[in-house]
């Protein structure tokens, strides 16, 4: 009985020694099947609307680079050890997705003021658990309009929030928003003096509608603070004039809108003719009775 | 019996022979399968069609062209030569009447055969909008059908009347019929003072209607701004196209009813020798326009203005657009230069070929560029890509051409297709000029 025990744990090792390692490899190979997803994240926060933070997905297939589509990211605020779950985020079809951060102050920060938000991605039967963050301060940038010797100008100061300082010496790019791309006013850069403050002349002659521009002040992708960006409304444009045909008679305007000189020779000619025709048949009328 | 009599007896409406009663019965049916398909479309919607997002005007515009087309003759043949008193017009007058009637009645039909609610007609009207061509286009079919129909009109008044004096005695029916359409017609100083002056003014005025006509169908794409379509000279393009269609339609039905009516000795060698002469001018200066629209453009053309030309010259459609140039429309002028090739059968053969070639013409006008549009085809099947008309479009097709040529064999049966008065009138004055010249 012994003896035969004995057989049956040598034959399991044996089994063990030849099936335990297949099957770890097979497992192993199924890891390495699954494709590996990039998470890039960018923390913007635009003065007075809202903080976020704009999520990419991408994985290399085909060696070329692809935005993933539908993946499910878990927010963390992090400190240290402490974790915060902050809710979760799905990215669209485009591979992106963005995530609101409702209140700032609600995050774990550490002593220096950095906030860390981790996104973690679970894996699924395609691609490989995933994970990134970003780390970042928060920042303010207070920017004002005014005129000055009748030239127009935008000032604009930038300060730690967590430290109550100034910034100098930060790169501040000054635009005014347009339908597409913005248009960039100012010198090329604009670095912010001792006091953390830049002053950009605005040009005269820039449309706008009913003469306002809104010019933005833009801190871009800063390692400390990421992107801040602070909009103004001027009235320093020049009043876009609308050349509306809605209301006047065009040739692609309604049918109460004809213009005048179809209305006349259009009818004229129909008038004309239909005219001429009731007259010919009269005549056929008057050859019947003579 | 006397001149008159022969002259009556000749050109008097015949009763239809078997060949005829065949014709009009196999003319019936390619109608009921037509209406056939026509109602199937009705129930079904557009969807029969082969048209669709991309080719959304398809044979039945072609169709509604061409019968546009055809209805000039009307304008060119009657008017024109009317006004330039070109006295050999006189046998060949009528039939042109009777074709421009028929056409522009089926141009109006097809129009609504391509319009998918056809109940929705009258918002054309309640809706119409002065700016649009497809208004102008909405007027001026009403008024050239009732232009044609007064051009034909006006000038049967005697010959009613001399077919209601023919047949009293042994038709009576008929006689009264006749005598109705002829509106109590004596011949009297009055009556012919008035329908001359009516003549006149409908002579001069069908050919600014139908230039008009001809103008309009034309606007109708060049206003569209499609590759192939926006061109400034394809008013004149259209019209110089209709003056061939009608011309060759009008060659080929004579042909046709000189042989079913025996009407040799009226319409003679010597009137397609002029109508020979009238349908190489047409071609000639059709053929300019074409190398106007086509040639111009090689040298000037954007990308997709190009990839147009290359589709017509030598892509899918290239074999519809050498064949309508070639044999179409070089091939009869070639042929109609010489005398030879202005003889009757050579005519028929000639006139047969233009008129084919000019239907085909308006479809190769409408189709290719409705497949070129500036942006390019994108998230559609594959059929889309591509035109060819379906069962239910073709059964259609042919209805309408079957109708209009019901609506001639039923006017060449009951109407006299050379005017009986004015051939007696003709007879008369070259009895008079005669005997002035041997006294």
């Amino acid at each position: 009985m012994k003896n035969l025990n004995l057989r049956h744990v040598v034959i399991l090792v044996l089994l063990s020694a030849f099936i335990i390692p297949s099957l770890c490899q097979k497992l192993e190979a199924q890891n390495s099947d699954k494709i590996k997803i990039r998470i890039k994240a960018n923390y913007t926060k635009v003065i007075g609307e809202s903080s976020y933070i704009d999520i990419t997905t991408s994985a290399r297939i085909d060696k070329r680079n692809t935005n993933i589509a539908n993946i499910n990211l878990t927010v963390f605020s992090e400190n240290d050890d402490d974790e915060l779950e902050l809710g979760e985020t799905i990215t669209d079809h485009d591979g992106k997705s963005r995530f609101i951060i409702k209140d700032l102050n609600k995050l774990l920060k550490d002593t220096l003021g950095f906030y860390t938000l981790s996104f973690k991605f679970k894996g699924n039967d395609i691609y490989n658990k995933a994970s990134n963050d970003v780390v970042f301060k928060d920042a303010n940038i207070e920017a004002k309009s005014f005129t000055k010797d009748s030239i127009n100008y935008v000032s604009a100061t930038i300060k730690d929030v967590f430290l109550d300082s100034l910034l100098a010496e930060k790169l501040l790019n000054v635009n005014v928003k347009r339908l597409f791309k913005s248009l960039p006013i100012g010198e090329e850069f604009n670095y912010t003096d001792e006091s953390g403050t830049i002053l950009v002349p605005v040009e005269e002659g820039i449309p706008g509608i009913d003469g306002n521009l809104v010019v933005e002040v833009i801190l871009s992708d800063s390692d400390d603070y990421g992107t801040v960006k602070a909009l103004v409304n001027t009235p320093f444009g020049k009043p876009v004039v609308f050349d509306d045909t809605f209301d006047k008679r065009t040739l692609w305007s309604s049918r109460d809108k004809t213009p005048i000189f179809i209305l006349i020779f259009a009818n004229l000619l129909i008038f004309t003719i239909w005219g001429i025709f009731i007259y010919l048949i009269i005549n056929l009328f008057k050859i019947k009775k003579s | 019996m006397n001149d008159h009599k022969i002259i009556i007896r000749d050109l008097k409406p015949k009763k239809f022979g078997k060949r005829d009663t065949i014709w009009t019965i196999s003319l019936i049916v390619i109608i009921v399968a037509g209406v056939i398909a026509y109602i199937d479309q009705l129930i079904k919607g557009q969807e029969v069609t082969n048209m669709r997002d991309y080719a959304l005007w398809g044979i039945y515009i072609s169709n509604f062209v061409f019968f546009v087309a055809t209805s000039f003759v009307g304008s060119v043949t009657v008017a024109i030569l009317r006004l330039t008193n070109n006295n050999w017009r006189t046998p060949i007058v009528r039939i042109a009447e009777i074709i421009s009637l028929a056409a522009i009645i089926m141009a109006g039909i097809t129009i609504m055969i391509d319009m998918a609610r056809p109940d929705r007609l009258l918002n054309l009207f309640i809706h119409a909008r002065l700016q649009s061509p497809i208004t102008w286009d909405v007027v001026i079919i009403p008024s050239y059908i009732v232009i044609s129909l007064l051009l034909l009109y006006f000038p049967l008044l005697p010959d009613f009347a001399i077919l209601k004096k023919h047949f009293k005695k042994k038709k009576p029916k008929l006689s009264k019929l006749y005598g109705k359409l002829a509106l109590n017609w004596t011949g009297s100083k009055a009556q012919k003072a008035l329908q001359e002056k009516s003549i006149k003014i409908i002579a001069i005025m069908i050919i600014p209607v139908g230039i008009l006509l001809q103008t309009i169908d034309a606007w109708l794409f060049s206003t569209t701004y499609r590759i192939g379509w926006d061109s400034s000279s394809l008013a004149p393009y259209f019209i110089s196209g209709a003056f061939v269609a009608g011309v060759g339609a009008l060659v080929t039905l004579i042909y046709i009813i000189r042989k079913a009516k025996k009407l040799e000795e009226y319409i003679t060698d010597f009137h397609f020798d002029k109508l020979g002469k009238f349908l190489a001018l047409a071609c000639m200066i059709y053929l300019y326009f074409n190398i106007n629209e086509y040639v111009m453009p090689l040298f000037t053309a954007k990308e997709g203005e190009v990839d147009h030309l290359n589709e017509l010259f030598t892509g899918s459609y290239s074999i519809g657009f050498w064949l309508v140039t070639i044999i179409g429309l070089i091939l009869p002028i070639i042929i109609l230069l010489f005398k030879k090739g202005r003889k009757p059968k050579v005519m028929f053969y000639v006139g047969l070929a233009v008129v084919i070639g000019s239907w085909w013409k308006r479809f190769i006008i409408v189709t290719p560029t409705l497949l070129h549009p500036f942006l390019p085809i994108q998230g559609v099947p594959e059929s889309w890509r591509h035109y060819f008309p379906s069962l239910h479009e073709w059964l259609i097709t042919f209805a309408t051409l079957a109708m209009a040529f019901l609506i001639i064999t039923v006017c060449v049966r009951y109407l006299p297709v050379i005017p009986i008065q004015r051939t007696i009138d003709e007879l008369e004055a070259s009895k008079t000029n005669t005997k002035n010249t041997s006294s």
